[in-house]
């Protein structure tokens, strides 16, 4: 924005407001309002604080084409116990058996609960009556594999509108624009009882303080920690820029314990020049599964199964193989195992001998009409960012689906190609650790959604929300609001406000800051770690936090919010550095390489957190979730009683 | 011909263009944008300001919300995807 310009909303930086809950939830996307929800019906007090606005804020605010996993769906031929088995091996147990349970369990019912509230999940305008991949008596839509159906196909731009009804319905305080930046514990201690945030304004600098007599963290997972452009720091990362990991940041300096922190992989999307907008370049992965991808001369690439078998007809790209009784996902994005491994077009290095020509391109118009008109018109239009960029404006400037064919970039869906050094929290990353209640190790605080470990996709969140919603209540009943610790108040206060005071024109923007951060990463923690290097990386991390962030500069509210951001980005790539330092050996699901690696000592799970200046781990088994149909049916009798009726 | 020159920040894409003549300053788009990168007019009515265009997501939620169709929202030029009819690819052999 050009100097000087007035900046059009009042001040009330020396104002502060105070507000109580049952439950307090922290983050208003997918988990957070489904948290929230949950909690309002069973008659709780609720607030939902949200950085944006919840009517479209999130990763999922702006839409969303899959719901996966929903293994109780009346279509589902998989049990919610045989897909987690898969989704646990495939990993070699570096999962979270606990979260995904609860999403194949329950994320049925939450969408059922959705479409109450007026999202739309069904074809209810009969659109594909008759396609292959629509169940006509209740008229849900499947994708991937046609069989097992257990991803449906969702209208996802409707969702989060109908959600902020339903809050508004059911009474949940829903608190807009303010950023929640610090965790509030019992007397102040670290470790000791979660019972509030305190959060600022981005447009009036308005401070909050917030007491929950149970809160839920919900606000999604770190990003920019590698990737970062000044020029276009709105598109460095798939996720929106409001979610960058603040969450991991204010649990990490209250004690909270993380679990896989040390998993990144080689980025994939979105760092700004690199890649093309998700879902809006050829692909056949995803939203564009099962696309036929031609070359530069129209030839089409064959599809083949997982045993090299090519698939002549277009409809066995949608069906497992002989012998196989599910595959999960659609194109092989993940690197399947050969068990669960799905149709995918024949590797890009054996097309070259067979002189297939680049650049290539996704073809809808050989597809048969339901399966062209769904990818494009309901999947692209419905996927997160797509629906006006992409599938609109294509659209008006003369793009048709049985004519035109759209380039591919890069090898298959990431459309892009990126260097080793630059990584990303993308798929699978680490993130809170949780028990069977999504409880952290700090009392009170309980987790949803992407912020959780080894989670991922809309569904998910929806489920693990409301679960965490539920579990909250639950904890609220049997606990008192606690008075927030003044001291604490007041240190974050005076945290929080100090670049607003600092020198405009010496000081250090979030941007200076952001990209200092994102080089020191890939330089001292890129593919190949080593000890040395890590311990080098993290004392200059130290050394921004102890001289450079005293330096840093807002000129206002909403300036601060991103330099917040930032200085939580810096304590997230602490949190990853330690956690590389303590796994001494390579691990593949973990894409994690050590150059120093010490092999024989088995690793399983490598829990840390910080307490005082001491950075604390401890060892836990891959099956630490149990038995989970036992388990989940433990903790649950409750729900398990009230949806039989 | 004369031109006098003027001093301005260079920014590195236009995400948002707003059309005055069909924008009822009504503010929803400002108040959706997830990213708050919109503020509103200093003077009622006028359409809002792209105050930070390079922190633009491309999501598009304004546009969905403008009652008017004031917006249009474009990917940056090097964001621009490519495609050509099918038939432009093929050697006159392989068209049926
Ligand atoms: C383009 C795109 C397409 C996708 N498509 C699919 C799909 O088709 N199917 C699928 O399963 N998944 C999809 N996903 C993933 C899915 O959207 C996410 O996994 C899901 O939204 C996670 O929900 P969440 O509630 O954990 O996080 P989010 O929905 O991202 O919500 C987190 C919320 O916390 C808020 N927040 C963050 N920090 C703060 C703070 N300090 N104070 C207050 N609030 C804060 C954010 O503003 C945000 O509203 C897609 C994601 C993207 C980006
Ligand atoms: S496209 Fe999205 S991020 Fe950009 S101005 Fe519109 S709502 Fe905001
Ligand atoms: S929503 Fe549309 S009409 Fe309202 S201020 Fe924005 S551009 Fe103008």
């Amino acid at each position: 924005m050009q100097r000087g310009l007035n900046w059009p909303y009042k001040s009330e930086i020396n104002e502060m407001e105070e507000m109580d809950a049952d439950v307090l939830v922290l983050g208003g996307g997918i988990a957070g309002c489904m948290a929230a929800i949950e909690a309002a019906k069973k008659g709780k007090k609720v607030i939902v604080v949200e950085k944006a606005a919840v009517k479209r804020s999130g990763a999922g605010g702006s839409g969303s084409d899959h719901w996966e996993m929903a293994a109780t769906n009346p279509c589902s031929n998989l049990s919610p116990e045989e897909l987690v088995e898969a989704m646990m091996d495939d990993n070699d147990g570096f999962n979270n058996a606990i979260s995904h349970y609860i999403e194949c369990r329950e994320g049925w019912d939450r969408l059922v609960d959705i479409e109450k509230m007026g999202g739309k999940i069904r074809d209810i305008d009969e659109e594909f009556v008759g396609a292959e991949f629509r169940d006509e008596k209740t008229k849900l839509m499947f994708a991937y594999d046609y069989k097992n159906r257990v991803t449906l196909r969702i209208w996802g731009t409707t969702f989060k509108p109908a959600m902020e009804k339903e809050m508004k319905r059911l009474g949940v305080v829903v608190v807009n624009h303010v950023a929640v930046t610090s965790l509030l514990t019992e007397e102040g201690r670290n470790g000791s009882r979660c019972i509030g945030a305190t959060g600022i304004n981005g447009r009036t600098g308005k401070f909050h303080v917030f007491s929950g007599k149970a809160v839920v963290m919900a606000m999604s997972r770190p990003a920019r920690i590698w990737l970062f452009s000044a020029g276009y720091p709105g598109l460095c990362e798939f996720r929106p820029m409001s979610c960058i990991g603040n969450g991991h940041a204010m649990g990490w300096r209250i004690g909270a314990e993380f679990n896989m922190m040390e998993k990144s992989v080689k980025a994939q999307f979105s760092a700004s020049g690199k890649s093309y907008p998700p879902y809006s370049a050829g692909n056949n992965h995803n939203t564009w599964y099962a696309a036929s991808i031609i070359d530069a001369e129209g030839k089409e690439i064959p599809y083949a199964d997982r045993d090299g078998k090519k698939l002549e007809n277009i409809m066995d790209r949608y069906y497992p193989s002989e012998g196989q009784k599910f595959f999960m996902m659609g194109g092989n994005i993940e690197k399947a195992k050969y068990t669960y491994e799905g149709p995918e077009t024949i590797a890009y290095g054996e097309l070259k001998n067979k002189g297939y020509k680049l650049p290539f391109y996704a073809d809808l118009t050989t597809l048969p009409d339901h399966e062209r008109n769904v990818i494009w018109g309901m999947m692209v239009a419905e996927e997160g960012k797509t629906k006006i960029p992409v599938h609109q404006y294509y659209a008006k400037q003369g793009f048709d689906s049985a004519k035109h064919v759209i380039q591919c970039y890069g090898n298959g869906w990431t459309s892009a190609s990126f260097l080793p050094q630059e990584r990303q929290l993308f798929g699978l990353p680490g993130g809170f650790m949780n028990d069977w209640k999504l409880e952290s190790n700090i009392p009170g605080l309980f987790v949803a959604g992407d912020a959780l470990f080894a989670s991922n996709c809309f569904g998910h969140a929806a489920a693990t929300g409301g679960y965490a919603g539920r579990h909250a209540a639950e904890y609220a009943d049997k606990n008192n609001l606690e008075k927030p610790c003044e001291d604490q108040i007041k240190i974050e206060k005076e945290r929080v406000f100090a670049p607003v005071y600092s020198d405009l024109d010496s000081g250090i923007t979030w941007k200076e800051l952001n990209q200092a951060i994102a080089k020191v990463m890939q330089n001292y923690c890129g593919e190949v770690k080593e000890e040395t290097l890590l311990k080098t990386g993290l004392s200059i991390l130290k050394e921004y936090e102890t001289k450079i962030v005293s330096k840093t500069v807002a000129a206002n509210p909403h300036e601060l919010v991103r330099l917040l951001e930032v200085i939580d980005i810096l304590t997230v790539s602490q949190i990853i550095i330690e956690a590389s330092i303590h796994r001494k050996n390579n691990c593949e699901k973990l894409e994690f390489i050590r150059s120093d690696s010490l092999p024989g000592e088995y690793e399983p799970f490598i829990v840390i957190k910080k307490d005082g200046d001491n950075v604390i781990t401890r060892k836990v088994d891959l099956n630490y979730a149990g038995d989970v149909k036992e388990n989940y049916e433990a903790h649950n009798g409750a729900y398990i009683k009230e949806m039989r009726h | 011909m004369s031109r006098s020159f003027t001093l301005r920040h260079v920014e590195p894409s236009k995400p948002i263009t707003f059309d005055p003549k069909k924008c009822i300053g009504c503010n929803r788009c400002v108040n959706v944008c997830p990213i708050d990168i919109l503020l509103p007019s200093a003077s009622n009515g006028e359409t809002p300001v792209v105050a930070y265009p390079d922190e633009c997501w491309y999501c598009g939620c304004c546009v969905m919300e403008c009652p008017a169709e004031a917006i249009i929202l474009g990917h940056p030029l090097m964001n621009q995807v490519r495609w050509v009819e099918k038939k432009s690819l093929m050697k006159e052999g392989d068209l049926k």
